[in-house]
């Protein structure tokens, strides 16, 4: 089943024999609303041999995005959705996928940290602009706590943990997510999520929200014990049903047993 | 000593003793089944003991505090007095967050060990006759704890337990014509009202506890008038109780069980998180999370408000609103089943005897079909409550989910309460003696449609006038009389426990247990049984074989020592290490 251009694949990525060819995911749902692509585009972005960024561009994207970032019947326009939306794709290892998928799950990135930078400059040569790779500092928790309540816990759970959304969508679990991928999330909106441009949060709103989404992360934060996955009541419901029928019928079992004798 | 002086002096002005020693010799019968109502109790005890130190620091109010301490994200926030209260008693006060999850780990455990209890007392006919009241009271007493449970889960003001009492709120507001005036006469105004955390507070840990211990007060006095229910088995009839006495025997195991209770709970409470309400935040009317559920004992509640279509008309003018059947009809429906069950029952089987003897849950294949059946419905519901979870670690629709829960609902109770029926009647007229002894040709017959059973379970109180092998024996034991009955047949002895003052008693106690028994007067008390020759054996070749292993092995531990000591001598471990995994290659 394997492509023939497969073979011609370095071997430090032999998965990439699936990828390459196959569809990309809907994840980026806003783009897919970005203007039409220019059909002319303009010299500047003409690749140069030899570059990094527009090989892997055109082994692992160009089918579904089109050489140019134009889009196609497979995947969304690349034009104009800016840097932070391709390294929030590539690092969390939602891009590139094998198949059409609704919802691309997040797992260890495909690329290395050089070449999706490499990547995201080479998209970015597209034109249109769009939101840069936001830097994170440290923010205020409380601040941070209060703007998470307001704006991320309907979907992604108060406890962080995720949550189910309509259509087969989930809201995932933020706990692996890095400071700035969740900077990123706030000001694209990947999937279902709406942006927040710096019209709606400021800066220094992000950094207070992703230095509670770290927060949310630590351990630090359960001491009562086991979390249970912070699942909520029904959990905790399922916990007490096993303790009751294993360790306390049980030794009521255990003692008729006794009675017994 | 001075226990004893205090005895004497309590006894010489109360005169204790009589009252005290006839308590301590009640019996009550050796099943395990029979303690799950203990367990029950022992978690309500556990309630108690650790509510109270809760109340120390909870602040039921709702008016703003500002929360100072060391749970950062909220340090300097503004929130309820409640919720700051809470979080403090979970992040500053010493011991506080160890007692809060004790505290709702308990109440989780309390409901359970209702319904098992509720489910034991069902399935083998305890609630007949003369034990209705008990039964009432005993279903009262479930919807109090899911009041109670509810509200305090409610009371710590955080945003996911905000989010289930405005559904309550909304529930109660979708019953017609009296919905809206009750919600606000409940709560004192709308929705969030500031009357309604302190109004739960009293009702948490006053109104409805003091009714609690009045009626499990009730409910175990009852018990002891009307003695313990017990199972039939050789020697145990309708009118004695086999068993031990509350003195030493059942008391220490009962013991025992508040120990492990105690233990299990507060292991719970140690180490497994529960309601983390500083993460959940501070309720506000604006906010909401996902996923949301109640705890699992009101979970049905809401797993109905799902599954159920969003169907509304008008009767009359008035709406009725979508709720108001899964909330409050359903509810209202399985209450009121549970509180008629014995009165429809004595109806259906026209049975107006009393019963001291128990059923085997086999001997009435519509109840268990029933009770299994009602049993599923309700779990679908509660893992219905579940689906949003549910569907995210499944990775499926929730929409999808909900359908098959739809049809889950009704079909899969249908399916466990027919089984469940075929079973029993397979196990009531084969001769199976459990579950796993059915074969398939009794269960081909149980499909088939009744026949009268051809069998009854004969009456024990009249049994054959000379059973051979059965005996009454008395003997006087000072100046007192005992007696005990004999079995040879089944090597089966029982003692009464209460003594007799004259023969004539013995024998009069003796005819009202055991009527149409030869008696017979033994010159004593009989020296305890020596162990069964299996026994025996099996403890003395226990003890040889225990012994022999010890030997064995300090044999073989020497054995290696002394070699390692020679290869050690020999030359290099290297060497030595090279070729051990060749085996015995000679080198």
């Amino acid at each position: 089943m394997r492509r023939p251009r497969a073979v011609t694949l370095p071997a430090l990525y032999p998965r990439r024999a699936l990828v390459v060819g196959s569809v990309l995911a809907l994840a980026l749902g806003p783009v897919a609303l970005a203007p039409a692509p220019d059909p002319t585009p303009t010299p500047s972005a003409t690749t140069p041999a030899g570059d990094r960024g527009a090989q892997l561009y055109l082994e692992q994207c160009a089918s579904c995005h089109g050489v140019r970032g134009q889009g196609s019947q497979q995947g969304p326009s690349l034009v104009g959705v800016g840097p932070a939306a391709v390294d929030f794709q590539l690092s969390t290892g939602r891009m590139p996928v094998s198949r059409e998928v609704s919802q691309a799950r997040r797992r260890e990135p495909v690329f290395s940290a050089d070449d999706i930078s490499a990547l995201v400059d080479h998209v970015a040569s597209f034109g249109g602009g769009g939101p840069r790779i936001p830097r994170v500092a440290s923010g205020d928790v409380v601040s941070g706590r209060d703007l998470f309540a307001a704006n991320c816990a309907p979907c992604h759970g108060a406890a962080g943990s995720g949550a189910v959304l309509t259509n087969g969508w989930s809201a995932p679990p933020l706990y692996d997510a890095s400071a700035t991928q969740v900077a990123e999330a706030v000001r694209v909106g990947p999937g279902l999520m709406p942006a927040f441009p710096g019209q709606v949060l400021t800066d220094q709103q992000v950094d207070d929200l992703t230095s509670y989404v770290r927060r949310l992360r630590t351990e630090r934060l359960d001491p009562g014990g086991n979390p249970l996955g912070r699942l909520g009541p029904l959990a905790e419901g399922l916990l007490a049903w096993l303790a009751v029928l294993v360790l306390l019928v049980a030794g009521v079992r255990w003692l008729g047993r006794r009675a017994a004798e | 000593m001075i226990m004893d002086r205090l005895a004497r002096a309590l006894d010489d002005r109360l005169r204790l003793s009589p009252v005290t020693r006839r308590a301590l010799a009640k019996v009550f019968p050796d099943h395990w089944s029979f303690m799950l109502g203990e367990l029950a109790l022992y978690s309500f005890v556990a309630l108690i003991l650790t509510g109270v130190y809760l109340t120390f620091f909870f602040d039921a109010s709702s008016a703003d505090r500002v929360y100072q301490g060391s749970y950062a994200p909220l340090d300097g926030s503004t929130t309820s007095a409640a919720y700051a209260s809470v979080v403090r008693l979970s992040w500053d006060v010493r011991a506080g967050l160890l007692i809060r999850q004790t505290h709702h780990w308990a109440s989780l455990v309390f409901l359970a060990a209702i319904v098992l209890h509720l489910a034991r007392i069902f399935f083998t006919g305890a609630f007949r006759k003369p034990r209705e009241l008990n039964w009432l009271i005993g279903v009262t007493m479930l919807t109090l704890a899911l009041a109670n449970g509810f509200t305090g889960y409610s009371m710590p003001d955080d945003l996911l337990s905000g989010l289930g009492l405005r559904i309550i709120t909304s529930v109660v507001e979708s019953i017609p014509l009296v919905g809206t005036w009750l919600a606000a006469l409940a709560l004192g105004g709308e929705f969030p009202s500031d009357a309604m955390i302190p109004r739960m507070f009293v009702t948490h840990v006053l109104l409805v506890p003091a009714v609690l211990v009045a009626l499990i007060s009730l409910h175990l006095g009852i018990l002891v008038r009307q003695k313990h229910t017990q199972f039939p088995g050789p020697g145990r009839t309708e009118h004695n109780v086999v068993g031990s006495r509350l003195w030493p025997s059942y008391t220490l195991r009962s013991l025992a069980l508040f120990a492990w209770v105690l233990a299990v709970l507060f292991a719970l409470g140690g180490l497994a998180q529960i309601n983390p309400v500083w993460l959940y935040g501070p309720f506000e009317p604006a906010q909401s999370t996902s996923p949301a559920q109640p705890d699992w004992y009101v979970a049905w509640g809401d797993g109905a408000l799902r599954l159920f279509p969003p169907w509304e008309f008008r009767i009359g003018g008035y709406l009725v609103p979508a709720p108001f059947f899964p909330g409050v009809v359903l509810g209202g429906l399985a209450f009121l089943a549970l509180y008629l069950w014995p009165f429809a029952e004595r109806l259906r089987t026209r049975d107006r005897r009393q019963h001291h003897l128990l059923d085997r849950p086999r001997d009435h294949p519509v109840r268990i079909g029933v009770g299994v059946a009602a049993l599923t419905f309700f779990a679908v519901l509660v893992v219905a409550a579940g689906d949003d979870v549910l569907a995210r670690l499944l990775g499926v629709p929730v929409y999808d989910l909900l359908y098959l829960f739809r049809i889950l609902v009704l079909a899969l109770p249908i399916l466990t309460g027919a089984v469940a029926f075929l079973t029993a009647r397979a196990l009531r007229r084969g001769e199976a003696a459990s579950l796993g002894d059915l074969t398939r040709a009794d269960l081909r017959r149980a499909g088939r449609p009744s026949r009268r059973p051809s069998r009854r379970d004969d009456e024990p109180e009249t049994p054959a006038p000379d059973r051979p092998g059965e005996r009454i024996e008395l003997w006087p034991e000072g100046e007192v009389w005992r007696w005990r009955y004999r079995d040879e047949a089944r090597r089966l002895v029982l003692t009464a426990n209460r003594v007799a003052v004259s023969e004539e008693e013995a024998v009069e106690a003796a005819r009202l247990a055991y009527p149409g028994v030869d008696r017979v007067v033994v010159p004593g008390p009989p020296a305890p049984s020596p162990p069964g020759p299996v026994r025996a054996a099996l403890r003395r070749w226990g003890r040889a074989a225990a012994a022999g292993s010890l030997l064995v092995a300090a044999l073989v531990e020497r054995r290696r020592d002394r070699r390692r000591q020679r290869d050690g001598d020999e030359g290099d471990p290297r060497e030595k290490a090279d070729a051990a995994p060749r085996g015995g290659e000679p080198r």
